[in-house]
């Protein structure tokens, strides 16, 4: 079993150290095996398998820390490692703050994370499934001028130990299908997508990724100008998903909280979103896809509150080992990124899930009287993040809904709104969730989205 | 580096059906030294050595990649590259060629005076935790204070099936301070040399050394705090006079990444988006003002986006891409310069690591300098803008429509320098902005690195540069936070 060879190497890798005379080690092995079929113009252009593993690793003396990552699991490798970062930590300044590495706690492994045929799919099953997103987005439209996407497949495992006693372990699979489809008619293109994540291979549906995103494509095509402004929206749950990934990584880290540059800090315990907003990190819950029973220094992750009825706290907040020192009494969330991450020391949400109301779009999109359906963000980031002032584009499909009912495409629009506005009147939540990597959100309706700026396309 | 791996790795992949191959070997250390509140967060080292194989078989790519070097190893990854290739074949509606090159041999190192890994670390970290408490003691409404380092070296040896092989020793380095003050709420960053973590050549030590941060710490804290009491961006359409180290960012989004031909080709259509500057465009279309002339220059001395050879083994060459503002060029590939029937690659492919394969990625994007002085642009302006040092971005997926804000900006009334700006934000359309040039400076042109750009599936991080100066664009609409 690859997680107890890496679990072994982990364990003599903190071995190691503690011999080279530190006060405290961490370990954490892993190995990724991934591979990636991409497609454009309706072809397989680019094709990639790779097989990477290494350890990182922590060491201590006094208050002095030295980190130390190296891509290789061979023991003469890591040996030589664990003297580098020895002789770090002994030539650095002691860093205050550190208190220690965690200590053991108990964890149990979630069943069901790993997919042997997805671990094992091969080039030739790749390419079946891509042709089949392809030949179904030509079928549905002869507008239909090109197919782009991707489709991915990868095995994660990690071990972690450290010289206090943790012992842990993770693995899992997954695997995703994106399809953006290009259509053209009379001069103007129209362009739509559509993805799909699952930790099975067997989940992964090329018929509906390449009959969704030919349909929002043609349907993009001629897309009209429309003034920019105040509208109300109905956000697939893709759209909410970028938003959300985006609040998780300024706004719940204690990196951020602890600078001051996070928006929890000035809206504790405040009616900060929609009372109906209720957003947890859920590890556990079989519906998130990256689900680690663990974290990357070996503490056990649970399910904690983000939004609870529209409010955050000082509980919505991530911690590492690190983060928590710095706080009297706090303990570490387990939100200390695995190992395959490298050193990104920020610890940040990473299993986002939005509870489900009790909408369909369908309805959404009826009760909307002037408003915007958008499909997808694009190149979305924080203008003033203390504040959560975002900007993005849409793109893939955006289209004018008036008197409930969608009645034209409109070119790509630009937001510029702070989510503590766009989040706070939140009239529809959807009844379905969809996986968009990190996150698991079904759809809404936001009473309104300030839109700056229009593209011309 | 082994040139008996790479030649069993070239073989193997011959005899499992390959036309072409190339496989690439490759060690990267970094080394990341970060200095906050007084404490060392991050000292930093990482090693990665590995090896990947590119192949063509029935008219398709394939690639595997590796971190056991072992023979064993090499032999397998290359049969597995040839099984992904015919896999790929599989999906095919046009066999890929790529245009003819010359197979060369040769070496390339950058040229450094001081190997910053020999440099002790301690010596380093005393650089920056001085520099570091320059800074915070400006002004205790200064929350969060910081000063980086950063070194990179890769070794890489590439070798080809046509019989090139590329021996290369790429360095770079450099660093920054960022002060981060708070009050009430309100945020204001302020960093130098530039924002997110500094400035970075390819260069040695020497490089860092230049940037002087303690010399500047005490200034950049000082910005910080006056930017909360700064007067906020006003909203309308006015003459915006950017600073070098925003427009370096202008130029990565707006010219750097649609000059690209793989996205201009629909490549990248699923992920990043394709470009407004299509095919049928190249040397006709007006892209901007005849004050603007940008190059894709991999030869500069000092540019992150320096080096000997691309990873397809094509020479480092400077190439047009924009002439007296009308769009020339694109960069390239063999394979994409094939397509669009170019007469050779402008020798862009770029990987992050041997891992992964080489895309068309920038050089140096380098705006060529005007006619004016940096100061005589100011004098010049009757109402306007200023504004430096990027805070935020964001463009669109055909790379017209784009948004920006810097850390600090001046309003510019008759000539002067007047009340600093707070939040200061822009916006246009790509084509109608660099149409409004009508400015360039020289004497203020310099190198700007950035090490972070991203882009394909799996995503890659690559280090680029971008050479510019202080430059006037009119009409443009600023202030966009009410």
């Amino acid at each position: 079993m690859v997680t107890k060879r890496l679990l072994e190497i982990a364990e003599k890798g903190v071995e190691l150290s503690i011999e080279g005379g530190v006060d405290q080690a961490q370990v954490a092995a892993f190995l990724v095996d991934s591979a990636l079929t991409r497609f454009a113009n309706s072809q397989i252009h680019q094709n990639v398998a790779t097989k990477r593993g290494g350890v990182t690793m922590k060491v201590v003396v006094g208050k002095r820390i030295g980190a130390l990552m190296v891509n290789s699991l061979d023991e003469r490798q890591i040996q030589e490692a664990a003297g580098k970062a020895v002789k770090i930590a002994k030539v650095s300044p002691p860093n205050k703050d550190f208190k220690s590495l965690p200590k053991p706690a108990r964890w149990k492994p979630i069943r069901g994370t790993f997919d042997r045929n997805t671990a094992q799919c091969d080039p030739d099953s790749r390419a079946e499934i891509v042709k089949e997103a392809i030949d179904t987005a030509h079928v549905k439209s002869r507008l239909v001028e090109a197919v782009a996407g991707s489709l991915s497949t990868g095995a994660y495992a990690f071990s972690v130990a450290n010289s206090l006693g943790v012992s842990a372990w993770a693995q899992i699979t997954e695997t995703s299908l994106t399809t953006t489809v290009i259509s053209k008619s009379k001069g103007s293109q129209g362009f739509g997508s559509s993805e799909q994540h699952s930790r099975r291979i067997r989940d992964i549906d090329p018929r509906r990724t390449g009959d969704q995103a030919a349909e929002k494509s043609v349907s993009s095509i001629n897309p009209k100008k429309i003034p920019t402004g105040d509208y109300e929206v109905v956000l697939s749950p893709r759209a909410v998903a970028s938003l959300l990934m985006f609040l998780g990584y300024i706004g719940f880290s204690a990196a951020s909280y602890q600078d001051g540059q996070s928006f929890v800090k000035y809206n504790l315990n405040k009616q900060a979103f929609d009372p109906s907003l209720d957003v947890t990190d859920d590890p556990t819950d079989p519906k998130t896809l990256y689900a680690f029973p663990v974290d990357g220094e070996g503490v056990p992750k649970w399910r904690m509150h983000l939004i609870k009825t529209g409010k955050v706290s000082t509980r919505s907040i991530c911690h590492n080992s690190f983060t928590a020192g710095k706080e009297k009494r706090k303990k570490s969330t387990g939100h200390a990124l695995p190992p395959m991450y490298g050193f990104y020391s920020r610890p940040m949400p990473f299993n986002i899930v939005v509870a489900p109301g009790d909408a369909s779009v369908d309805e959404m999109i009826s009760e909307t009287k002037h408003g915007i359906f958008v499909t997808r963000f694009h190149y979305t980031n924080p203008v003033e993040p203390a504040k959560v002032i975002l900007t993005g584009l849409t793109r893939d499909g955006t289209f004018l809904i008036e008197n409930g009912e969608i009645t034209k495409p409109t070119m790509n629009l630009r937001y510029t709104d702070s989510m503590l506005s766009a989040l706070k009147t939140i009239p529809l939540i959807g009844k379905s969730l969809e996986i968009v990597e990190e996150v698991t959100t079904p759809a809404m309706r936001l009473q309104k989205l300030r839109f700056t700026g229009i593209t011309q396309f | 580096m082994s040139l008996d791996l790479g030649k069993l790795g070239l073989d193997e992949a011959v005899k499992a059906g390959a036309s072409y191959a190339d496989v690439r070997i490759g060690e990267i250390l970094n080394e990341i030294l970060t200095v906050k509140n007084g404490i060392p967060e991050e000292v930093n080292f990482s090693q990665t050595k590995g090896f990947g194989i590119r192949v063509m078989a029935n008219g398709s790519w394939g690639f595997a990649g590796s971190v056991d070097l072992t023979r064993k190893e090499v032999a397998e990854i290359a049969q597995k590259a040839v099984a992904i290739a015919k896999a790929s074949a599989k999906v095919k509606k046009k066999a890929v060629s790529l245009r003819e090159a010359a197979a060369r041999k040769d070496k390339y190192s950058t040229k450094m005076k001081k190997d910053p890994f020999k440099v002790p670390l301690e010596e380093k970290m005393d650089i920056l935790m001085e520099t570091e408490r320059t800074l915070a003691k400006q002004s205790s409404l200064i929350k969060v204070s910081y000063a980086f380092f950063r070194a990179m070296q890769e070794k890489k040896l590439f070798m080809s099936t046509e019989g090139a092989e590329i021996h290369q020793n790429i360095n770079w380095g450099g660093g920054g301070v960022l002060a981060v003050a708070i009050r009430n709420g309100e945020v204001q960053r302020r960093s130098y040399p530039s924002s997110f973590r500094g400035n970075f050549a390819t260069s040695g030590y020497e490089f860092f050394e230049s940037l002087d941060l303690l010399g500047h710490a005490r200034r950049v804290g000082e910005e910080a705090v006056q930017l909360l009491e700064a007067k906020k961006c006003p909203s309308t359409k006015t003459n915006l006079i950017i600073t070098g180290d925003q427009l370096a960012l202008q130029i990565h989004e707006s010219c750097g990444h649609p000059t690209e031909l793989d996205r201009a080709l629909g490549m990248e259509a699923d992920y990043a988006g394709t470009s407004f500057l299509s095919p049928d465009k190249l040397g006709k279309y007006r892209y901007g003002s005849e004050h603007v002339t940008i190059v894709a220059d991999a030869t500069v001395p000092g540019g992150l986006g320096t080096f000997g050879y691309d990873d397809e083994a094509t020479p480092a060459r400077k190439v047009p891409l924009v002439e007296d503002g009308r769009f020339v060029g694109y960069q390239s590939s063999r394979e994409t310069a094939w397509l669009l029937g170019l007469k050779e690659s402008s020798g862009g492919m770029r990987a992050d690591s041997p891992l992964a394969i080489p895309l068309i990625r920038m050089t140096n994007i380098n705006l060529l300098p005007g006619k004016w002085k940096a100061k005589e642009i100011i004098e010049d302006t009757q109402d306007g803008v200023l504004m430096e040092t990027n805070r935020s971005w964001s463009i669109d997926d055909r790379r017209l429509n784009f948004q920006f804000g810097t850390e600090i900006g001046w309003e510019i009334k008759k000539g002067c320098k007047n009340a600093m700006i707070r939040n200061p934000t822009y916006t246009g359309i790509t084509p109608e902005f660099w149409g409004s040039c009508d400015a360039v400076s020289k004497d203020d042109w310099k190198m700007w690195g950035t090490p972070n750009c991203g882009k394909g599936v799996p995503g890659q991080v690559m280090y680029v540069g971008h050479g510019c100066g202080t430059a006037r664009f009119g009409n443009v609409r600023v202030g966009l936070i009410k």
